[in-house]
């Protein structure tokens, strides 16, 4: 078994790269001037090439080349900021030497702008990048909660109001829900099964590099001719195989974020299998541990399906090949099936991290183990399998086989068992607790709430018939958001505040984050709710101008909502004053048992001086002598230590 | 910030993770990336089924033909190049460098046939992706597995260079059995797409 | 000690539903029914409120009590109770949302099949969507071929239409009439209506179709048999246009 470690400390040496000029064009970051030239002029001219050859006029064609552009960029950028370097090294078979961990840790803030192979550096890249796109995704939705305002056309075209709607979700979904769980995780997990790292740090690395790549090329859709992509966030053909070159965008930038999701969860799965401290079994994992397996499990096999449905209309659009094209033997409804297959597992993709997250939040502030832990950790897989045969009931109305309706409704409903064994099991967590009301308390507090609205308008969703009725209205958006808003985002929320300490080694402002809270929480309903009621009477989701008699609701869900994006400013504020300059956290401020808390905030480079042996489940309060973890003594922080510190 | 150069002061080694687990963690990192790409293969078969089970569409409609036998020929050519594969493989786990390297070679040249007879029968075969969805269809498979095809020589590309260069030992030899278990993938993959879109 | 917890809590918990309750009955939620397969749907409806209203307000009521109840002292220490679990509890917990979401599923399956028949002698239409406008044939009755850009009907007769596009995907919806069917190109569906009030009524594309999506709005008329034979029969002779 040694042979995992030989080859963890033995590397290839980076590439002695050719030429003469000056070493800065050589160096990561300063590369790019040259790498992303280099990789265009290759994918063009290969392209422009087949072109002569094939007689197809113009030879040089703009939609064509900047579908190349966006799949070739990528690649010259990854190569210029260093993502390749090692690979690129080996490949070319540079002899081995020993693991320096050069591009391991931050002991600057430049640190983070680099390739880092540390986990916990890469944890918080993907949360500020994450936060970013939050704001660039909330900004969009501000824009055209302004064109909603009022009934008829005031400040956009209904073109780029349907893109900004769309790029709006495209933003939300794949850059921020789907991958901040992957960042908190990243902090987290291997701290939390006492590994020094993840099991693949260079490809943890390459993972994060992409993100930025997607989020940025959907940006950008804006400024192409024809404006951003409209389609929605389901993009669906034909619209999509016949819309301007912005659609591009989406079909590309899908692919770069999925490819990064599928790396990460990879990752995840690969760390959580077989790099667990000793003693660590699976019934001795914490629960967020438990939410991440199963999630990347769903990563790992759902989104090739996403990936196959974006190339598809891609290729219909570019190369008219007839996937979808009903005139030429295509089959329409495909689409939205392998889009669903995707899609629906997405949701659950976006939600079990964040019970993760909920069930260790809980413990901790009530003082209380989790309530049927086994339980718990079985739902999340039967919400895994049952994930998967539910897509179509985002189809009732769409004419696809009569036969399956009934079948993914039962099935859909029956999602809400597991669900509710989570969240009646996290009720009973608190019972006869010792509740403590900190702000990630709080979160979890209002999640339950609030996602339980989303869940049970899920339930009306999932009946066939009420679905007929409300299918594509804003009864819809208003699960769409109590689920992702109220479910997930909160989750975040209470997560980010939960472990800044951790993270950052300093606390944040408990006032302004309860602030925070009750604002976010009131706001949201206020915003969300009444969409319920527009939907039932008849308003369709997507639409830029709507009928008179929704004015006057449609205006006060603007203003609610313009006052919960200014909510996102009290939480920004919050934690770069606090990181900046808030009070130092000490390594357990909440006195939790998971193994992240038992070393310092923020953690050693290394995360240990020596693995922690796993003596116990991880959520053991009330129990006299009850252990999680303990380090054998000679190590940096000893539990018991820590304990009599504090008191 | 300065809580970085605190926690600096702790080892400068990551310490040994604990192994939990008794298969190597790039084998599984494979055999995971391996069910990723199935199911991609997975989608491209769901368009497949619509056209032609749920759409009734010809396959292949008339004037078209599909050419069976230099793809059965093609076929065995790959079949075979797994074995060599496998070849290269026990080689070294034996310390025969030669027949790593002769191994690795022979699978290169049979997966480079593989791929420039499948653009010639491209060049040949007499329809278009954009012709009618059976095309799309043909094209969509097999241009998909041939992509596989490319990255799987990618990847022996650099086993065979670094065979070359003198690595790989009987004790370290994850850099050969890695991408011949990709390799063998692909071998798979193909007898898949062979049987349904030319066999039946 | 437990005891009197349970009790309030159950007090809570009938306060909770009684508030929650008045939302629902006091807000007019759904738009006027005018068809019989909407009255349908407006069943399921109740019931899946019924259910939700139950389940929200154990949830609500029993994390207000937590909050309330088991908070603890800012000096306080210690820990909770070590409570692991409690066998009968999950079960409970798994056997009635099953045994609830199953009644869901009964009930919007029967209710399903009943909106999908059409009687014996339906009036057929051809529902014909192209970006952005929608037009209506009638396939039999006294105004059979009539092409006209309003859906007009007869007041309690059930009526089969047969929804197609021209290019991308649309959806037909009347908020009133509660049924709802995308129409997919090449692919024709059908989708049952039977007016029950008469009426003028937005008909709704549902389905993001392109810039015009917003804009793609026609009307349902409702019209009592009598003006609608009259309709139809100058609509037949080339008079009425629309
Ligand atoms: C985090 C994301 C998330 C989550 C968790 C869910 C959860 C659920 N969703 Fe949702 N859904 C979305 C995100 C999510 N959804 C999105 C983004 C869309 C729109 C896509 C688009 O753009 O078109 C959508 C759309 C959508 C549709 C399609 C609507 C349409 O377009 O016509 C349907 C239909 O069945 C549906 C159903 C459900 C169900 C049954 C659940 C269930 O999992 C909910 C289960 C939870 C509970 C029920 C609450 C807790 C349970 C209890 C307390 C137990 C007791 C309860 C009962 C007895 C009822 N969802
Ligand atoms: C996690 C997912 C998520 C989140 C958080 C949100 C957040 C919000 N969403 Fe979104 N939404 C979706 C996912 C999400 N949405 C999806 C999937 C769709 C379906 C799209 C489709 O049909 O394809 C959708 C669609 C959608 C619609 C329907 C559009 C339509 O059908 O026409 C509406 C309408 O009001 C809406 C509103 C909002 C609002 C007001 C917020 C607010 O919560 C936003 C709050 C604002 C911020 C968080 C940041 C604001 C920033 C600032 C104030 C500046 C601060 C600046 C500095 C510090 C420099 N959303
Ligand atoms: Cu037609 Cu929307
Ligand atoms: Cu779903």
């Amino acid at each position: 078994m040694s042979k995992v470690t030989v080859e963890h400390e033995v590397q290839a040496a980076p590439p002695r790269l050719p030429g003469r000029g000056p070493r800065v064009l050589l160096s990561p970051w300063f590369r790019l001037v040259w790498t992303i030239p280099l990789f265009f002029g290759i994918g063009a001219g290969i392209v422009s090439l087949v072109r002569w050859l094939e007689g197809w006029h113009p030879i040089w064609q703009g939609s064509v080349q900047t579908t190349v552009a966006l799949v070739t960029i990528p690649f010259g950028f990854l190569v210029g900021i260093g993502a390749f370097d090692y690979w690129l090294a080996y490949a070319i078979g540079q002899p081995t030497r020993p693991e320096d961990h050069s591009s391991h840790g931050a002991r600057s803030w430049r640190d983070y702008l680099r390739v880092n192979t540390d986990h916990k550096v890469i944890g918080i890249q993907y949360i500020a990048a994450n936060i970013f796109f939050l704001i660039a995704g909330g900004l969009l939705a501000m824009l055209f909660r302004a064109e909603l305002a009022e009934p008829g056309m005031q400040y956009v075209s209904t073109q780029t109001f349907n893109g900004l709607v769309s790029v709006h979700a495209a933003l939300m979904i794949f850059l921020v829900i789907v991958p901040v769980f992957a960042g908190i995780g990243n902090y987290v997990i291997p701290l939390m099964i006492g590994a020094p790292d993840m099991a693949f740090p260079r490809l943890n690395a390459l993972s994060f590099w992409l993100l930025p790549v997607a989020g940025i090329m959907m940006l950008a859709s804006f400024l192409v001719p024809g404006g951003a992509f409209a389609t929605g966030w389901t993009s669906y053909a034909p619209l999509a195989s016949h819309q301007p070159l912005g659609q591009v965008f989406f079909n590309m930038g899908v692919q770069w974020a999925g490819a990064s999701s599928i790396m990460t969860a990879l990752n995840f799965l690969v760390t959580i299998i077989t790099m667990r401290a000793p003693g660590m079994t699976f019934w001795r994992m914490p629960l967020l541990v438990w939410a991440n397996f199963t999630t990347s499990t769903l990563v790992v096999l759902a989104t090739p399906f996403i990936a196959g449905s974006q190339f598809f209309v891609m290729f219909d659009r570019i190369m008219h090949t007839n996937f979808f094209e009903p005139d030429a033997g295509g089959y329409v409804l495909g689409y939205q099936h392998i889009f669903w297959f995707y899609s629906h597992p997405a949701v659950y993709i976006m939600m079990l991290p964040g019970f993760g997250i909920i069930s260790e939040v809980i413990s901790t502030f009530a003082r209380k183990p989790i309530f049927g832990y086994r339980l718990m950790a079985l739902s999340l897989v039967a919400i895994l399998v049952l994930g998967f045969s539910v897509w179509a009931h985002h189809m009732f109305v769409a004419g696809m086989a009569p036969w399956l309706r009934v079948p993914m409704m039962v099935t859909s409903l029956l999602i809400a068992v597991p669900t509710g064994i989570k969240i009646f099991s996290w009720l009973a967590t608190l019972w006869e607790g010792r509740i403590r009301f900190t702000t990630p308390m709080l979160f979890a507090l209002g999640f339950i709430a609030n996602f339980l609205i989303g869940g049970l308008s899920g339930v009306y969703l999932g009946s066939v018939p009420i679905d007929i009725h409300v299918s594509d209205t804003y009864f819809v958006v208003a699960h769409i958001h109590y689920v992702l808003f109220g479910g997930s985002l909160l989750t975040v929320f209470a997560g980010l505040y939960y472990w800044f300490p951790k993270m950052t080694g300093r606390m944040y402002n408990e006032r302004l984050g309860k602030i925070h809270f009750w604002i976010t929480i009131v706001a949201m309903n206020l915003t969300f709710f009444p969409m319920h009621w527009l939907g039932l009477q008849g308003m369709p989701r997507r639409v830029a101008d709507y009928q008179d008699r929704f004015a006057d609701l449609n205006l006060a869900i603007s203003i609610s909502s313009f006052v919960l994006g200014a909510s996102i400013v009290l939480f920004l504020y919050n934690i770069i004053t606090s990181w900046a300059r808030g009070p130092k956290a000490d390594g357990n401020p909440w006195r939790a048992r998971s193994i992240e808390w038992q070393v310092s905030s923020p953690p050693p480079i290394f995360n240990f001086d020596e693995i922690p042996q796993v003596v116990g489940g991880p959520y053991e309060y009330g129990v006299e002598g009850a252990r999680h973890a303990v380090f054998s003594g000679n190590g940096a922080v000893r539990l018991e230590d820590a304990e009599k510190a504090r008191r | 910030m300065e809580a970085h150069v605190e926690a600096h002061a702790h080892a400068a080694h990551p310490p040994v993770a604990n192994v939990s687990s008794r298969i190597d963690p790039r084998v599984l990192g494979m055999f995971l990336f391996i069910a990723s790409e199935t199911m991609l293969f997975g989608a491209f078969f769901t368009a497949y089924f619509f056209v032609r089970v749920v759409n009734g569409y010809p396959w292949p409609p008339k004037g078209d033909h599909l050419p069976v036998l230099v793809a059965g020929v093609n076929t065995a050519i790959l079949v075979t190049s797994s074995f060599t594969m496998h070849w290269a493989l026990q080689s070294i786990k034996r310390g025969h460098r030669a027949g790593l390297q002769a191994g690795l070679v022979l699978t290169l040249l049979m997966g480079l046939t593989f791929l420039l007879t499948q653009i010639l029968e491209y060049a040949r075969v007499g329809f278009a992706p954009h012709d009618n969805a059976f095309g799309t269809i043909f094209y969509g498979l097999t241009g998909l597995h041939g992509a596989h095809v490319f990255v799987g020589l990618t990847l022996l590309l650099f086993a065979t260079i670094r065979a070359f260069r003198g690595h790989f030992s009987p004790q370290h030899h994850h850099g050969v059995e890695i991408p011949g278990i990709y390799w063998h993938f692909v071998d798979v993959m193909w007898i898949v797409v062979y049987t349904t879109v030319y066999l039946i | 000690m437990r005891r009197r917890s349970f009790v309030q809590l159950a007090v809570l918990a009938v306060l909770v539903a009684a508030a929650t309750t008045a939302i629902a009955l006091l807000i007019p939620w759904l738009p006027e029914s005018a068809g019989k397969e909407r009255d349908r749907i407006d069943l399921v409806f109740w019931l899946a409120t019924g259910i939700a209203i139950a389940i929200f307000a154990i949830v609500v009521s029993a994390i207000v009590f937590a909050v309330v109840k088991f908070r603890a002292r800012p000096d306080d220490d210690s820990d909770g109770p070590p409570i692991h679990g409690q066998t009968t509890l999950e079960i409970v917990w798994t056997a009635v949302p099953t045994v609830l979401v199953t009644a869901i599923a009964v009930l919007s399956a029967i209710v399903l099949h009943d909106n999908a028949s059409a009687g014996r002698d339906p009036l057929r239409v051809r529902v014909t969507a192209v970006q952005f406008a929608w037009s209506f044939t009638y396939l039999n009755g006294p105004a059979k071929n009539v092409t006209i850009p309003v859906l007009r009907l007869p007041l309690g007769r059930p009526v089969k239409l047969q929804i197609e596009s021209k290019d991308v995907i649309h959806s037909f919806w009347v908020p009133e009439l509660g049924q709802k069917q995308d129409a997919v190109p090449g692919r024709p569906q059908t989708l049952v209506i039977t007016p029950t009030k008469p009426g003028t009524f937005p008909v709704v594309c549902t389905e993001l179709c392109g810039l015009g999506h917003a804009l793609m709005r026609s009307q349902a008329i409702v019209m009592r048999p009598g003006a609608f034979d009259a309709w139809a029969k100058s609509a037949g002779q080339g008079g009425a246009t629309s």
